[in-house]
C-alpha cells in the first residue's frame, strides 16, 4: 500500500527582527530544506519568500508536512497565519535544537540580530536561561551597522579580524559609546583589522558581563544564532572562556529547528497546505477605545477577513476589532 | 456645613499595603472616600509628564494618580513614612512622597501623616496629630485608628492562611513573586504577569504575604545588614518559602535602586532553585515579557518531567 510508504516532515519556521529562517525535517530528524533570509521589517513577505524555497528543494520529496511550528518575536503573526499549532519561544526553541543535536551540551550560547541569551543545560535539560533586558548592544544588528560604518561587508567581518595581532580596546558596554569609541579610534591611525577585532572583543566583553553574568559556563558550550558565523567572535569566545566552542554549520537555524522538533512530538497530524503562499494576508493597527487604556490591537486580516488580533489587555477591544473588520 | 467631606486616596504605591487602614480611619471619622482606578495608560502618561526623569516608575504612576483626583475631592491623602524602626528605613521615594507631591501639585489640600522614629515621630500619634486637624474628638480618632489597624492585621492574617493552605497543594505548579504589591498588584506594571501566570494555572505565592517579625528575623540568612524595611520582609519571605515553590520570579520597576541591589544578592546567594528577573519600565513591551515568563515556565516543566523520569 503506497500510504505506508509515506513520509512525514515537520517544518519550523523562525521569524526574527533581522532574519526569517525555516528548517523542513523527517522523522529521524534530519534536515531536508533550510531557508535563511532578511526580514527586511516584513515578516509576512518573508515568511512566503521562506515557504518558497524551501517548497522548491522539497520537491523531489516523497513525504508531506504534518507539523508546523513557529517561533521568534513574530511567532504570534505566523503562527497564526501558518495555522502552526506549536507556538512557542525562541528560547525554549533554541535550547531543544541544540539538544537535539549535542545531547552532552552544556551552555548555549546565542547571539541573534536583536537579543542575545545565554542557556545552561544541566542533565540534558534547561536549567537556567538569561537574556539582554534593556539594551541590545553587542548584538549582531550592532555589528552589521559597525561594519557598515567602516564600509566592510559584514561577511568578511569575521575573517578580517582574525587578522589582527593587535585588537584596538574598544568600550562594548554601550553601543553610542562603543561607536564614538571606533570613530575616534580610526582617526587615531588604528588599521581596519584591528578595530574589527576589537569590536568583535567587545560584543564578546558585553555579552559576558551582561547576559552571562553570575552564569557558571561549563564545557561543552555551543554557540549558535546569526553571530555565531562571524568567526572573528567565536575566536575571541573561545580566547575569553579558555575553551573549545561548538559552532554548528547550521548554527543560525537551531531556532527554526528546535521549533520543528517539538512541533513533531507534541503537536498532532495536520497537512500544512503551501497555498498559502497566494493568500493576501495584511496587518493593520485598530484602536479601541473603549476605555482610558486606549489599546492599539494589531489585526491580521486573511483575503480582508479577521483572522487574529493581539496586544489587547481585555476581550472587549478584540470583540469590537473583529466586527470593525468583518462588516 | 455637615456635608460629607470628600478624600481622595490615590491607588499607587503605599496603597496596596495598606489600604484597608486608611478606608477605615477615614470613614470612621465620616468622610467619603474617593480612589482613584487601577492604573491606565492616560494615567501613566499623565504621572510621567509630571514626574522628573529620573524618578521610579512607580513614583510616575503615584503622581498620575494624584492629578486624576485632584479635582474630584476635598482633601488629597499623601504619606510620608521615612522608618519605622532604628537602623531601618524605607526607600527615599517614601520619605520624600509628601514634598514631591506638594511641589508637583503646589494647590492640593493635602493631609498626611508622618512616621519617623528618629523624630520621635509614630505611627499611632501621626494619626491622631492628622485626624484633629479636621476631627476634634481625639477619642474618636484613636478608635478610628485602632479599628482600621485591627481590621488590616485581620485581613493579613487571612490572607496568610489562604497562602499555607495553597502551599500545601500538591497538584499546582507554585511559583514564588518578590515584588513590592505596588509594582505586582498595579494595573500596569504587574498585571501583565499575573495574568499570564493565571492563564497557566499557576499558583501564586506572595512573598508580601508572610508574618512580618518571622520574616525579617530570616532576612539576616540572606543578608545582615539590609535596612529597607519592606526588601528585608521579601528577603525573609524567599528563605521562607524557597523550599515549598517551584521557581521565583523576581519583579522590579526600573530604576529601583534598592531592588537592583537586593534581586542582585538574592539571586547569588540563593540556588538550587530556577529564577528569574523582570524589569519593567514604562515602555513596557508586552512581547518580551511574555517570551521570558514563558520560557521560564518551560523550564520549570521539563525540570519536573525529568524528575519523573530520574525517579522511574
Amino acid at each position: 500500500m503506497p500510504q505506508k510508504n509515506k513520509q512525514y516532515y515537520s517544518l519550523g519556521v523562525d521569524i526574527g527582527s533581522i532574519s526569517t529562517k525555516a528548517v523542513v525535517i523527517d522523522q529521524n530528524k534530519k534536515i531536508l530544506a533550510r531557508a535563511y533570509l532578511w526580514t527586511q521589517g516584513d515578516p509576512i513577505q518573508a515568511m512566503k519568500n521562506v515557504l518558497k524555497t524551501v517548497r522548491e528543494q522539497l520537491q523531489e520529496r516523497p513525504g508531506r508536512i504534518t507539523w508546523v511550528g513557529a517561533t521568534g518575536s513574530a511567532r504570534n503573526l505566523i503562527g497564526s497565519i501558518l495555522q502552526a499549532e506549536i507556538v512557542k519561544n525562541e528560547i525554549t526553541a533554541h535550547a531543544i535544537g541544540a539538544l537535539t543535536l549535542y545531547p552532552k551540551i552544556r551552555t548555549v550560547l546565542e547571539i541573534g540580530g536583536q537579543d542575545s541569551k545565554i542557556i545552561i543545560i544541566d542533565k540534558g535539560i534547561v536549567a537556567d536561561y538569561a537574556m539582554n533586558t534593556l539594551c541590545a548592544a553587542g548584538t549582531g544588528s550592532f555589528l552589521t551597522s559597525q561594519s557598515k560604518r567602516l564600509e566592510i561587508n559584514i561577511k568578511d567581518f569575521g575573517s578580517l579580524a582574525l587578522k589582527s595581532k593587535n585588537p584596538a580596546k574598544i568600550a562594548g558596554r554601550c553601543t553610542v559609546f562603543a561607536e564614538s569609541d571606533l570613530v575616534h579610534k580610526a582617526q587615531m591611525g588604528y588599521p581596519k583589522h584591528d578595530i574589527i577585532a576589537g569590536l568583535c572583543n567587545a560584543v564578546v566583553d558585553n555579552y559576558l558581563n551582561n547576559v552571562g553574568k553570575g552564569k557558571k559556563i561549563l564545557a561543552p558550550i555551543i554557540f549558535q544564532g546569526g553571530v555565531s558565523k562571524n568567526i572573528g567572535v567565536v575566536k575571541a569566545f573561545e580566547k575569553s572562556l579558555n575553551s573549545q566552542i561548538i559552532v554548528d554549520k547550521n548554527g543560525h537555524l537551531m531556532g527554526a529547528f528546535g521549533i520543528a522538533v517539538i512541533a513533531q512530538e507534541q503537536g498532532t497530524k495536520k497537512l500544512f497546505d503551501f497555498s498559502i503562499q497566494d493568500v493576501e494576508f495584511r496587518t493593520q493597527g485598530f484602536e479601541c477605545k473603549g476605555c482610558p487604556n486606549n489599546c492599539e490591537i494589531i489585526c491580521v486580516l486573511k483575503n480582508h477577513k479577521f483572522l487574529d488580533g493581539w496586544n489587547n489587555r481585555c476581550e472587549v477591544g478584540m470583540a469590537k476589532a473583529k466586527e470593525h473588520f468583518d462588516k | 456645613m455637615n456635608k460629607e467631606k470628600r478624600i481622595g486616596i490615590p491607588r499607587a504605591l503605599l496603597y496596596y499595603k495598606y489600604n484597608v487602614l486608611w478606608h477605615t480611619f477615614f470613614k470612621e471619622l465620616g468622610f467619603k472616600i474617593v480612589t482613584s482606578p487601577a492604573t491606565n495608560k492616560k494615567i501613566l502618561q499623565q504621572g510621567a509628564s509630571l514626574a522628573v526623569d529620573e524618578s521610579c516608575l512607580p513614583v510616575k504612576i503615584f503622581l498620575g494618580h494624584v492629578d486624576y483626583l485632584k479635582n474630584k475631592a476635598d482633601y488629597i491623602f499623601i504619606p510620608r513614612i521615612a522608618s519605622f524602626k532604628k537602623n531601618e528605613e524605607l526607600c527615599c521615594k517614601f520619605q520624600g512622597l509628601y514634598d514631591i507631591t506638594v511641589n508637583t501639585f503646589p494647590d492640593l489640600n493635602i493631609l498626611h501623616y508622618n512616621v519617623d522614629v528618629n523624630e520621635f515621630r509614630r505611627e499611632s500619634l501621626e494619626f491622631l496629630r492628622m485626624g484633629l486637624t479636621v476631627c476634634k474628638n481625639p477619642i474618636k480618632i484613636f478608635r478610628a485608628y485602632r479599628k482600621g489597624k485591627f481590621k488590616q492585621k485581620h485581613l493579613q492574617k487571612k490572607k496568610i492562611r489562604r497562602q499555607a493552605r495553597l502551599l500545601k497543594n500538591k497538584k499546582l505548579k507554585k511559583i514564588l513573586i518578590v515584588a513590592h504589591p505596588y509594582i505586582l498588584f498595579d494595573g500596569f506594571t504587574g498585571k501583565t504577569i499575573l495574568d499570564y501566570l493565571k492563564s497557566q494555572n499557576i499558583a501564586i505565592i506572595d512573598a508580601d504575604i508572610a508574618q512580618k517579625k518571622l520574616v525579617k528575623k530570616l532576612s539576616q540568612k540572606i543578608s545582615q545588614d539590609l535596612y529597607w524595611t519592606y526588601n528585608k520582609e521579601l528577603v525573609g519571605a524567599i528563605d521562607l518559602y524557597k523550599n515549598k515553590v517551584d521557581g521565583i520570579i523576581y519583579v522590579s520597576a526600573f530604576p529601583c535602586g534598592p531592588d537592583s541591589l537586593v534581586v542582585e544578592i538574592c539571586q547569588k546567594k540563593i540556588k538550587n532553585i530556577p529564577s528569574i528577573n523582570i524589569i519593567i519600565d514604562e515602555l513596557q513591551g508586552e512581547a518580551g515579557l511574555i517570551t521570558r515568563l514563558e520560557s521560564f515556565i518551560d523550564i520549570l516543566e521539563y525540570q519536573q518531567k525529568s524528575a519523573k523520569n530520574y525517579k522511574s
